[in-house]
């Protein structure tokens, strides 16, 4: 920025004048258009990096991205069954960095879908689902907005995942859309219905596309900003109880939250402190997202075909965790956990009320201890019912068995999910406390999303059989 | 609330909510109908896949159709190739020789076996799964003979239970 005084054009439209005192500072935040939406002073734990890592902003950065490449990509990609590949060849090969655009646009993807994912459990290590002392504030109704927007994510990705129309996309995209039609009464309808047909063709390629490109992302930016706007009602970051406590009574008095932040004990002018930490993060994203782009190239395989599925094919990464799952039960893994996790996951701030250890990670020690049962507990368990699927099939420890309904009800992805259950009511019962429970019921949770998702992605070879990392995969016709 | 201005500005706020919210029911309703398509462009569900005596004993699959037209002698059915579990196209292993073995009771003569490539699941060659995550056993079409040319016809809006045969 220019370091003369006068007033030119670019600080008469961004910049109201540069701040000499407090009182500037905050006018200049008010004034200012872009930085409107900040609060004029934020809590100091607020802006620690090491707090919240900034990974609201950096999903937002991701957004942001994946906007400006996919409109760039918009220009020469086709959504027609014929078109489709070629105009994806198009982009890797002759329009002008056509390449790299797709390459950050995919990988920006798949960070967004690991820093919204981190930030879901940065929020709930911290406790920040709760509104603390406050009367006014609506956490609760925020985290709620947080696991859509979760769910946002993930369908924004899922939908993105079609479009290059290679064996990669279609085939995803037919496990995916067959993990929808194995929930009873209302999958096969909303199968059909985003399917466009019964058949994934024409029609699922433009309705995925117009979800992608349209419907989606305005949904997710409108329900994004609100969850920011949210955020500063509530009294900015759930950070250290004493300056919340301020802010939360500035709320209930009428007036704006940081009013009430003035010792730079517990905080800071928003500018300069928070506009620079949101610019590095956001310089810091855009960076790794080339440099990721440049190690990590954009998958194109043969053209879609119906007729010969690759082995083993597989849903985007981020659902192989499900898929591991569906392969012992489709109504289970496919319609029972996943709505437990997305209900279990929303209803946390309804089921836990207690006020205890807010903005502190992992309550305390006792916390600590819990979190660290809770994610051994997950890992054995998971690990248990891996084994139990790879030794002792149920089919084959129940051969004259020929009801579909036992097996849905015996197997081992609803075991797991028993034993989740049975975890949180023995902690709650031993502690008392819905914060330890739900603490360790998560951890648990966490670490078998973690151990699947790497089962489903790394150990799944040809026919959906076991191989270690160290053994090669057994070379297997594609086309037959 | 004792004032009436008060009182009919109450139920004049509410009379309007409801009539806005009755409103947008039909709105949902064009948009969501909408949405739910009434002609496809996709293969027609009743197609002819050619004269019997085109067709070798035993199993053959056809491709573009993911279907399996099976021949024992003059009798024919029809078995989608379409895995019940998550949808990929399983394959045809015949065995070296053929098994006896029970099947829902009944004893019959095996020759192979379809083996879905994506998760495992593997199927008799009448159709019953018996290994991995597919929950149900495959699905057979009607069949039948145009009367026009004499063509096998495959109708797969029809399904129809494992002991249909068409005796031509």
């Amino acid at each position: 920025m220019a370091s003369t005084s006068e007033q030119g054009m670019w600080r008469r439209l961004l910049w109201s004048w540069r701040p000499e005192s407090g009182r500037e500072a905050r006018r200049a935040v008010v004034r200012n258009f872009l930085l409107h939406w900040f609060p004029t002073r934020v809590a100091r734990r607020s802006l620690d990096y090491g707090y919240s890592f900034y990974l609201g902003t950096i999903s937002f950065a991701l957004f942001a991205i994946l906007t400006v490449t996919g409109i760039v990509l918009m220009c020469y990609y086709v959504p027609s069954v014929e078109r489709a590949y070629g105009t994806m060849k198009d982009i890797d090969t002759v329009v002008s960095f056509g390449w790299f655009l797709r390459r950050v646009h995919r990988i920006a993807a798949h960070m967004m879908v690991v820093s919204v994912l981190l930030h879901m459990v940065r929020v709930f290590l911290t406790g920040a689902y709760t509104s603390s002392t406050s009367s006014v504030a609506r956490r609760e109704v925020n985290w709620i907005a947080g696991v859509a927007l979760l769910v946002l994510t993930l369908l924004l990705s899922f939908t993105g995942y079609l479009l290059p129309w290679d064996q990669l996309a279609y085939w995803a995209t037919t496990v995916g859309t067959s993990i929808v039609a194995s929930i009873p009464l209302v999958g096969p309808p909303v199968r059909y219905l985003l399917v466009g047909g019964s058949e994934i063709g024409q029609a699922t390629l433009l309705r995925f596309y117009v979800l992608h490109i349209a419907a989606l992302p305005l949904v997710l930016l409108g329900l994004a900003v609100w969850h920011v706007w949210r955020v500063r009602k509530d009294g900015g970051l759930s950070a250290t109880e004493p300056a919340l406590r301020q802010a939360a009574e500035a709320v209930a008095a009428g007036r704006a939250p940081a009013a009430a932040l003035d010792d730079d004990e517990t905080s800071l002018p928003s500018s300069p402190h928070l506009t620079t930490r949101v610019l590095i993060v956001v310089v810091a994203t855009v960076a790794a997202a080339s440099l990721l782009a440049l190690a990590f190239p954009a998958p194109l395989e043969m053209r879609a075909s119906p007729q010969a599925p690759p082995n083993p094919a597989k849903a985007p990464w981020y659902f192989l965790g499900l898929q591991e799952l569906v392969s012992y039960s489709g109504f289970v893994g496919g319609a029972v956990i996943p709505l437990a996790v997305v209900l279990g996951l929303a209803l946390i701030p309804l089921v836990d009320r207690e006020r205890r250890g807010v903005g502190s990670w992992l309550v305390d020690g006792a916390g600590r201890a819990w979190a660290g049962c809770g994610a051994a507990y997950g890992l054995v368990v998971t690990c248990g019912i891996l084994a139990l699927g790879e030794l002792a099939p149920m089919r084959s420890l129940f051969p004259g068995v020929e009801s579909q309904l036992f097996f849905d009800v015996l197997n081992p992805a609803s075991l797991l999910l028993a034993l989740f259950v049975l975890l949180y009511w023995d902690v709650r019962a031993s502690t008392g406390s819905t914060r330890y429970a739900a603490l360790a019921t998560f951890c648990a949770f966490a670490i078998s999303f973690a151990l699947l998702t790497y089962t489903g992605t790394a150990l799944r070879g040809p026919n959906w059989e076991l191989f270690w990392p160290w053994q090669a995969w057994p070379e297997h016709p594609t086309l037959f | 609330m004792s004032d009436p201005a008060i009182q009919r500005r109450s139920f004049l706020g509410k009379l309007a909510a409801a009539v806005l919210g009755l409103a947008s029911l039909p709105a949902a309703w064009i948009l969501g109908r909408s949405l739910v398509p009434n002609v496809h462009y996709e293969a027609p569900r009743r197609y002819k896949v050619g004269r019997p005596d085109v067709f070798p004993e035993g199993v053959s699959f056809l491709e573009e159709r993911r279907l399996f037209v099976v021949r024992e002698r003059n009798a024919f059915h029809a078995i989608s190739a379409i895995c019940t579990h998550l949808g990929c196209t399983v394959k045809y292993a015949p065995f070296r020789h053929k098994r006896e073995m029970a099947v829902r009771g009944l004893s019959y003569t095996s020759r192979g076996e379809f083996v879905c490539p994506c998760h495992g699941s593997r199927f008799r060659d009448e159709g019953t799964n018996f290994t991995g995550p597919a929950p149900r056993p495959l699905v057979w079409y009607h069949m039948d003979v145009a009367p026009e040319d004499g063509q096998l016809r495959i109708d797969t809006g029809r399904e129809v239970d494992r002991d249909f045969r068409l005796t031509v």
